[in-house]
């Protein structure tokens, strides 16, 4: 029998069978690529761990990301998650305000020490000692320095929280910066998405709590098995791009048949993300498969890479070109452009990051 | 009309890549399994697949966080694991080759959670008639 305050025994007093946590586990090998036989070891791990505490900390963002990992949860195999955490802080979700919510958050601090995970959503603003978002009386960038220091990981979700996101768009007048820019002593997952898929923050936390590590992470410290492939990669419209098929207009023969919408500003090819195979809303569908071309949500920068209509070869950022223009001439560029992009798209970061850090330290 | 429809052939090695966990379960005891959702199967595929595998002798229906269905199929030892998540949509799906999937049995836990649950039950039934 599972020892008391475990996950296992959370369940059974709330009369949920083991058969629950075998079919979640089950459910995040999938979704974690993890070999499908792992679920049973899951589940056995999980049982005998105690619910992670979670403290959850919203800076400059629009509660998108709240309401994606929220609205998914109906009560399913993905509301789960909710098992295996204790949410111990998030001021749109928790029922205290003010001074009690602020309490509350003290406890848990000092009550899992070094063990918490920390979630940030929404970047913070630092212009003028971070003046421009502040709650109960203390910027986000104080608080965001105060509690990372404690905490085991740093989740930083959403687009906003891991690259800065919308307030970090030109000409990012509160100086808003990414969570990692602030929090360099501890580990920081980024999943990135405007919103991020709520798949990817559950079995993220999942993966924590089940092997008391961070999943793998790439080089913009996303975890792999989300952000391994483009959209592009997984694209069910692909066959018509390695054909050099295009709709034209978002209503031609070609849009109406399904092909592909690279001409019409899709930024699929170098935007590294799960929408294609997860999918959104319970797997209903994603932007491309209801005719809208990605528009690179996910991406650092990603609102200042000029139009979102406007094919990649046309598209710029900085001055320079995204990708070579073999699509567009009908030849499958695949793999090859894809990593040329990769290699263009940091430079040009790089160089837009520089830029912007330059002006800001003359407004500043 | 989307490109999700076409017959890839997926179907055709997966089969065979069936046959062999299958063969290797009755030779080594060793099970298997492989989650369909991360391949990039198509409708077609899918339908192809279920329709090669068939159905068997066993099916079962769970009522566990969202709905499952589980059923073996026309081949001994290998099963097909369907799990409903928000809306009815299949959130994980997965053939296990192996005798019995884990989701069917009862854990040990869970046993000896009843069995004590089960002699209240019956001691405050006792209890009950002493009274009346
Ligand atoms: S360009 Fe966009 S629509 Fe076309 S195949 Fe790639 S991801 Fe799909």
């Amino acid at each position: 029998m599972s020892d008391p305050g475990t996950i296992g025994a959370a369940l059974a007093a709330q009369g949920i069978s083991r058969r629950s946590l075998l079919k979640y586990t089950a459910y995040l090998a999938s979704v974690l690529a993890l070999p499908p036989m792992a679920s049973r070891a899951m589940a056995e791990a999980l049982a005998n761990t105690k619910r992670q505490s979670v403290i959850w900390l919203s800076f400059q963002e629009c509660t998108g990301c709240t309401e994606s990992l929220t609205r998914s949860f109906s009560p399913t195999l993905e509301d789960m998650i909710f098992n295996l955490i204790s949410l111990d802080y998030h001021e749109t979700l928790m029922a205290a305000s003010g001074d009690a919510a602020e309490a509350a958050m003290q406890a848990a601090r000092e009550a899992n020490k070094g063990k918490f995970v920390l979630v940030v959503d929404g970047s913070v603003s630092t212009g003028a000692n971070g003046i421009y978002s502040t709650n109960h009386g203390k910027t986000n960038l104080e608080t965001l320095k105060e509690v990372a220091a404690d905490a085991a990981a740093v989740l930083s979700v959403g687009t906003c929280a891991a690259f800065g996101g919308i307030p970090y768009a030109k000409p990012n007048p509160t100086g808003a910066v990414p969570v990692s820019e602030i929090v360099t002593d501890k580990p920081v997952v980024n999943i990135p998405g405007c919103p991020p898929i709520p798949e990817a923050i559950a079995a993220t936390v999942a993966y924590f709590v089940t092997f008391g590590k961070l999943p793998e992470l790439d080089h913009l410290h996303r975890p792999k098995s989300f952000f391994g492939d483009t959209i592009h990669d997984r694209c069910y419209r692909r066959p018509f791009y390695d054909k050099g098929q295009f709709a034209k207009s978002f209503d031609d023969e070609g849009a109406r048949a399904g092909w592909c919408l690279y001409e019409l500003g899709c930024k699929g090819p170098v935007t590294y993300n799960a929408c294609a195979t997860t999918k959104w809303n319970g797997g209903v569908s994603f932007p491309i498969q209801s005719g809208h071309g990605c528009l690179g949500c996910s991406e650092p920068g990603f609102w200042d890479r000029g139009s979102f209509y406007k094919p990649l070869s046309a598209a710029v950022m900085g001055n320079r070109t995204l990708i070579g223009g073999a699509a567009l001439a009908g030849v499958a560029a695949g793999a090859a452009s894809v990593a040329l992009a990769r290699k263009r798209r940091q430079a040009a970061l790089a160089e837009q990051a520089a830029a912007q850090k330059k002006a800001q330290e003359k407004t500043e | 009309m989307t490109a999700e429809s076409p017959r890839t052939g997926l179907a055709d090695s997966l089969l065979r890549q069936i046959a062999e966990a299958l063969a290797t379960l009755h030779a080594k005891g060793t099970r298997d399994a492989i989650d369909l959702r991360s391949l990039p199967l198509t409708a077609a595929d899918r339908a192809e697949l279920e329709e090669a595998l068939g159905r068997g002798e066993v099916s079962a229906r769970l009522e566990i966080a969202g709905q499952s269905e589980l059923w073996e199929t026309a081949y001994a030892g290998v099963w097909w694991l369907r799990h409903m998540g928000v809306g009815d949509q299949v959130a994980a799906e997965s053939i296990e080759i192996t005798p019995l999937p884990d989701l069917l049995a009862s854990h040990p836990d869970d046993i000896g959670l009843a069995a004590a649950r089960l002699t209240a039950e019956l001691q405050d039934k006792a209890e009950e008639a002493r009274h009346v």
